[in-house]
């Protein structure tokens, strides 16, 4: 087994060992991090617009 | 969510709503691990279904709470929360039959595994097939159950292509 291959492994060992945590909790940690994925979204988008205005070719 | 659960217990005490119970991930969240989710959604059975405006008293009341709009849901504490009509006898029944767990100290009403997992089969993006494999996966509901349950709700033939793609060898 590769290196990444064991620390994907772990991570997911991991993150499912979170599923035994009380739901309160859950719903704790989702909120904390609920406006940092609202952030990476809204980062990403720009991404998915055209690089080159459109009607110029792109080099 | 604490003050989310007072909040929805006021609106049916108070008769705005008939009925409510989380769905979406805030409700999956008891099953699995943590997930992701921008808000946390709740179906309402209302009195008045059949209006264009049939939230319209659900948001004048939690107006008078100091429970402002924020885009399209109701920004309660730390959560955006959307209300969602009822919008099929699956999400009916959902309703119907949701347990009352204990939030805290407050109780609140969330839909079961096994309809969550069925309302996620019927609505199918991807992220729906991911909550239902999360929910398969935690032990929370079995295929049968959901195979079950997606009969009754003509969603057999969405069932037997989910587990085909995702479930069989």
């Amino acid at each position: 087994m590769t290196d990444v291959e064991e620390l994907l492994k772990r991570q997911s060992r991991w993150q499912k060992s979170r599923a035994s945590l009380s739901w309160p909790a859950k719903i704790r940690i989702a909120a904390e991090t609920r406006e940092d994925v609202a952030m990476f979204r809204r980062l990403g988008k720009p991404l998915q617009r055209p690089v080159t205005p459109p009607g110029r070719p792109r080099v | 969510m604490r003050d989310v659960a007072v909040l929805l217990n006021d609106l049916k005490s108070s008769g705005i709503v008939l009925d409510y119970a989380l769905f979406g991930a805030a409700a999956q969240m008891r099953y699995t691990e943590p997930v992701a989710t921008p808000d946390a959604e709740v179906l309402v059975v209302v009195p008045s279904p059949g209006r264009l405006d049939m939230l319209a008293p659900v948001y004048a009341f939690c107006a008078t709470r100091g429970f402002v709009p924020e885009g399209e849901s109701i920004r309660v504490g730390a959560w955006p929360v959307q209300f969602v009509p009822v919008f099929s006898p699956l999400t009916e029944a959902a309703v119907r039959d949701a347990e009352t767990a204990d939030f805290e100290g407050v109780p609140l009403r969330v839909v079961r595994a096994d309809y969550l997992a069925v309302i996620a089969l019927s609505v199918a993006r991807g992220k729906d097939f991911a909550r239902v494999l999360a929910l398969l996966e935690s032990g929370s509901v079995t295929r049968d159950e959901i195979g079950r349950l997606a009969a009754a709700h003509a969603l057999a033939e969405a069932w037997v292509r989910f587990e085909s793609r995702f479930l069989d060898d």
